[in-house]
């Protein structure tokens, strides 16, 4: 390396550099779309519909006040939202902004009303009277499938959005496996639930003849895009500016109807209007994720060494297709990764993405991964108890190993680099498993049983292009851009069109320009969020922006170090191959000049450059793409020790260990923030949070006090150890892990749970693993050892 | 609408109010004070804490005419509290805030513990933050940071 990222290495790539962005919300300064305030502005507030599934028969307005509320009828030129997969048999769902003639879930938008300020627009939609002829509701996303079932959407003939096979001959190994196991798993739909909800205020500018759209969201340029679709605009007309974001993980993925609505209503008023999700809204109306059914059959030899694995799963998508990552994402991902980091012969899997009564789906942080693995790494599970060996050992024996890298695995994943058994031998070190197995044996003085579990997995981040044309999302990633800028006095300008709502993106890409161009970071002024400034990109998800931004600003640097050189030798007047880039300026042989010196001249003192320096400037645009798009892979394990109480159903977390793998780390301590986090929603996905429903498809979960999620005394302190396998197709190495602890932790819970109960011979197949389905599973085993044990009791 | 008279960060405040109003939404909206964020508006998440009488309040359960004669302190009120700008070292040194939504609270409820309970271990610590939720840290670094500021000042007290 050279001498200058050495010197600078400290505030560069490796450094835990504390973050740019603090201070502003640490003084209560952060600019979220809720503090904007902007002359003449009103409020809007939506009449929602009360019922899951019916026809509305009469929209009534209120007497008197019929100007402020509107229809779909009153929408004139307003085209529906429509998010169609590429994938063959896909079934379209248009999503009208607001509903004409049905509803098909609770909270679903009739109407919109317009007043000074909320309070009085809830006022008018509390006025405003719907009359439904209520149909029968679809909840359940296997009844959806069954014969007779109520349809969503009548034309489509059946509930499913998509069916999906991978086919194999399985008959041969069903023959000569010495082990098959079976599993039904169940996952709850969840509430993504960021700290901060969605919102937007529009207003139209009259001066640049441009929609101005402040809204709340991970991917602005998308919903530009989107906005320009529905509204009838061309894109220039149309300016998306995502301020700071209280939180994401996937719930502001999305184009929102309540955008469009506030948008046309914004121009058609001519005066800035908001609206501003509260909690109730976000739970009960709006999208929810992660609703899986597994039937899980896995075939292996006596020594547990996976021979095929057969899945029939269910993703249940909601009433429509989300723009702009539609209804199928989330089952093609489950097709494809559920073989998770194990070797075997043979797979098929089977997945039907199926239309319900509910809320649409989005992918929530680990999309259908964290589902996958829970399925997966159960049924790893089942093998080890079967082969009569440690599950830690199941898992060595069936991972690929490191001299096998790259690896292309049994759905032509190419995991790119790493040492998985290694990750789970010091999981499993850390978490001192020979004590754990004492403990279980020695009891508990107060009955609460002790189990063990643990995940290991792979994540495919910043995947390319063909990764998610293979999926079918309607929004194919291509080349991630950055925009470069030095100013006169020195200060560089980095222009992303990813966006950051916790992720240190402004903090991380300093880094990335100080170790190219030892900048301090404090002098690196990065804007995100904004279509008017920033590049065109498809945002923040998948974890992709620290490899994928982070690379295209890595490079940006390196041409811009460039230029820069060539003006710094002429201006010592050597040949540009006897100067370099040192310290933050060139250095040559008869003396330097330091990078704010070389900015002045070249913009303020032209006279003193030749007309052929290297006329590019200092603003550059590059882009972005790997080596090959096949994604980079960050792995981990979780290990977990769990006392369960088999009286209260009640999980405790005793200790939790992680070893991650996230190739070259940028920041290490904003890495070890998003492995806890993410692991803290793990934690809420296995044991406390579901978005439940009754029969009639009234949601069941309004409030916070209803919807769990973890707290401070939920969540244990966290180990986490790091390896390092830099990714071989990344510009420095680095892998997205923004998913991973949300990845792991609910599959290792589960499986901690479970081998808790296990001297009582039940097994919970569902999440969370509340209480409630902990003392379920405790009964079921009771009456079976019951009704084992009754012909016996007759017989004495 | 209702006159309410109470002090907001330190200024003497008479105010035209609805009876409805929360608050959170009259500091919001009306003081145009957007430091305290909004989360749940039913006392769940502990996003809009304030010091109303030197005592951590969740604004959104609490009516602003009900504020009569009363002492609010909210975020942008504590720039020159020795205390705030403690935590608010530890919060950045320890990576306590990610997105920075629930971060005005938890600073509020953080300044409450290490004010009132300087011996607090951790899992005192995690009892006392167990009415303020953040989604993204898993609140690792927000014990942390507590826990540092509480030895700090143990630390200066001993000496």
């Amino acid at each position: 390396m050279t001498t200058a990222s050495d010197r600078s290495s400290r505030k560069g790539i490796g450094a835990s550099l504390t973050r740019k962005e603090d201070d502003r919300f640490l003084r209560g300064q952060g600019n979220y779309v809720g503090n904007i305030r902007l002359a003449g502005m009103r409020d809007l507030a939506f009449v929602r519909s009360p019922v899951a599934h019916g026809r509305i028969l009469e929209i009534e307005k209120p007497a008197g006040r019929e100007g402020d509320v509107y229809t779909i009828d009153d929408l004139a030129g307003v085209r529906p939202i429509l998010a169609a997969s590429g994938l063959p048999g896909f079934k379209r769902s248009e999503q009208p902004v607001l509903a004409r003639e049905k509803v098909r879930h609770v909270g679903e938008m009739i109407a919109m009303c317009i007043a000074d300020t909320r309070a009085e627009a809830e006022d008018l939609a509390g006025e405003t009277y719907v009359d439904f002829d209520e149909l029968p509701a679809v909840v359940d996303m296997l009844a959806g499938r069954e014969p007779g079932a109520a349809l969503l959407h009548e034309h489509w003939g059946d509930n499913v959005f998509l069916e999906t096979h991978i086919d194999a001959d399985l008959e041969d190994i069903k023959a000569r496996a010495a082990i098959h196991v079976h599993r039904r798993l169940r996952t709850a739909r969840q509430s993504m639930a960021p700290m901060e909800g969605r919102g937007v205020v529009a207003y139209w500018d009259k001066r640049l003849a441009q929609l101005v759209v402040y809204t709340s969201a991970q991917m602005p340029h998308i919903n530009r895009t989107g906005l320009a679709e529905c509204l009838g605009l061309d894109e220039g007309s149309v300016r998306v500016i995502s301020p700071d974001v209280g939180g994401g993980f996937g719930y502001k993925g999305i184009l929102l109807p309540e955008e469009v609505c506030v948008a046309w209503l914004a121009m058609h008023l001519g005066h800035p209007v908001r609206w501003i999700e509260d909690r109730r809204e976000q739970l009960v109306a709006n999208t929810n994720c992660r609703e899986h059914h597994y039937d899980i059959h896995a075939y292996a030899d006596r020594d547990g060494r996976l021979l095929a694995v057969d899945c029939e799963a269910h993703v249940d998508s909601g009433a429509y297709s989300s723009y702009p990552f539609s209804a199928c994402l989330e089952a093609a991902q489950v097709a494809s990764i559920l073989p998770g980091p194990y070797k075997m012969e043979r797979y098929r899997c089977r997945t039907w993405s199926v239309a319900t009564n509910k809320p649409p789906i989005l992918p929530y942080r680990g999309v259908a991964r964290t589902g996958v693995c829970y399925a997966i790494e159960t049924i790893m599970d089942a093998v080890a108890a079967e082969a009569g060996l440690e599950p830690y050992e199941v898992r060595l024996r069936n991972l690929v190993l490191p001299q096998e890298m790259p690896y292309d695995n049994i759905t032509h994943k190419h995991f790119d680099s790493g040492d998985y058994p290694e990750a789970v031998r010091r999981a499993v070190r850390a978490i001192d498993l020979p004590a754990v197995r004492e403990r279980q044996r020695r009891g508990e003085a107060d009955g609460r049983l002790i189990g063990f579990g643990l995940a290991v997995f792979c994540e495919q981040s910043a995947h390319g292009t063909s990764v998610y044309h293979g999926w079918g999302i309607p929004m194919v990633p291509g080349r991630e851009p950055a925009g470069l800028r030095l100013t006169p006095d020195g200060i560089l300008e980095v222009r992303a069109g990813v966006h950051s709502h916790g992720q240190s993106m402004e903090t991380t890409l300093a880094q990335i320009a100080n170790e190219v161009l030892g900048i301090d970071p404090q002098r690196v002024r990065v804007v995100l969020g904004d279509t008017g400034t920033t590049p065109y990109s498809t945002g923040t998800w998948g974890s992709r922006s620290i490899v994928m931004a982070g690379s295209a600003v890595g490079r940006g640097c390196k041409e811009l170090r460039e230029r820069l050189l060539h003006v710094g030798a002429w201006l010592l007047g050597e040949p540009l191959d006897a100067v370099r880039w040192e310290e933050g300026g060139v250095a040559g042989t008869s003396g330097r000049f330091e990078l704010a010196e070389l900015t002045r001249i070249w913009y303020l003192q032209p006279q003193r450059l030749p007309v052929d320096v290297h006329v590019g400037g200092l603003e550059v645009h590059t882009t972005y793409q790997a080596q090959r798009d096949s994604g980079a892979f960050s792995y981990a394990c979780h290990a977990v020790v769990v006392a369960v109480d088999p009286e209260l159903g009640k999980t405790e977390i005793l200790d939790y260990a992680i070893v991650e793998d996230g190739g070259v780390l940028i920041n290490p301590m904003v890495v070890d923030g998003q492995v806890y986090g993410g692991t803290a929603q793990g934690i809420g996905t296995a044991l406390y949070e579901e978005m439940a429903y009754s029969e009639e498809g009234q949601p069941l979960a309004s409030t916070l006090a209803d919807y769990i999620l973890p707290g401070a005394t939920e969540v244990p302190s966290i180990r986490i150890e790091h390896m390092e396998s830099p990714a071989p197709y990344t510009e420095f190495g680095q892998k997205g892990i923004g998913e991973s602890g949300a990845i792991g932790s609910a599959a290792a819970l589960a499986s901690a749970v479970n081998d808790a109960l296990k001297p009582l011979g039940a097994e919970v197949s569902r999440m969370p693993l509340s209480p409630r389905a902990v003392l379920e599973a405790l009964a079921r085993s009771e009456a079976a050892t019951a009704a084992r044990a009754q012909p016996e009791e007759a017989f004495v | 609408m209702k006159q309410v008279n109470l002090t907001v960060n330190g200024k003497a405040v008479s105010a035209l109010v609805e009876p409805r109003t929360h608050l959170a939404d009259f500091l919001r909206e009306q003081r145009l004070l957007t430091g305290t964020n909004i989360g749940c508006e039913q006392g769940v998440c502990g996003a809009c804490t304030l010091m109303v009488d030197g005592v951590p309040t969740r604004s959104c359960i609490v009516y602003a005419v009900a504020c009569e004669g009363a002492e609010v302190r909210s975020i942008e009120d504590f720039d020159h509290d020795p205390v705030m700008t403690q935590l608010r070292a530890a919060f950045s040194a320890e990576h306590a805030l990610q997105c920075g939504y629930c971060t005005p609270g938890m600073l509020a409820t953080a300044r409450d513990i290490v004010t009132r309970l300087p011996d607090a271990d951790e899992e005192r610590i995690r009892q006392e933050l167990s009415g303020n939720l953040c989604r993204c840290t898993g609140y690792v670094g927000l014990v942390r940071a507590i826990s540092r500021v509480l030895d700090e000042r143990r630390n200066l007290a001993v000496a």
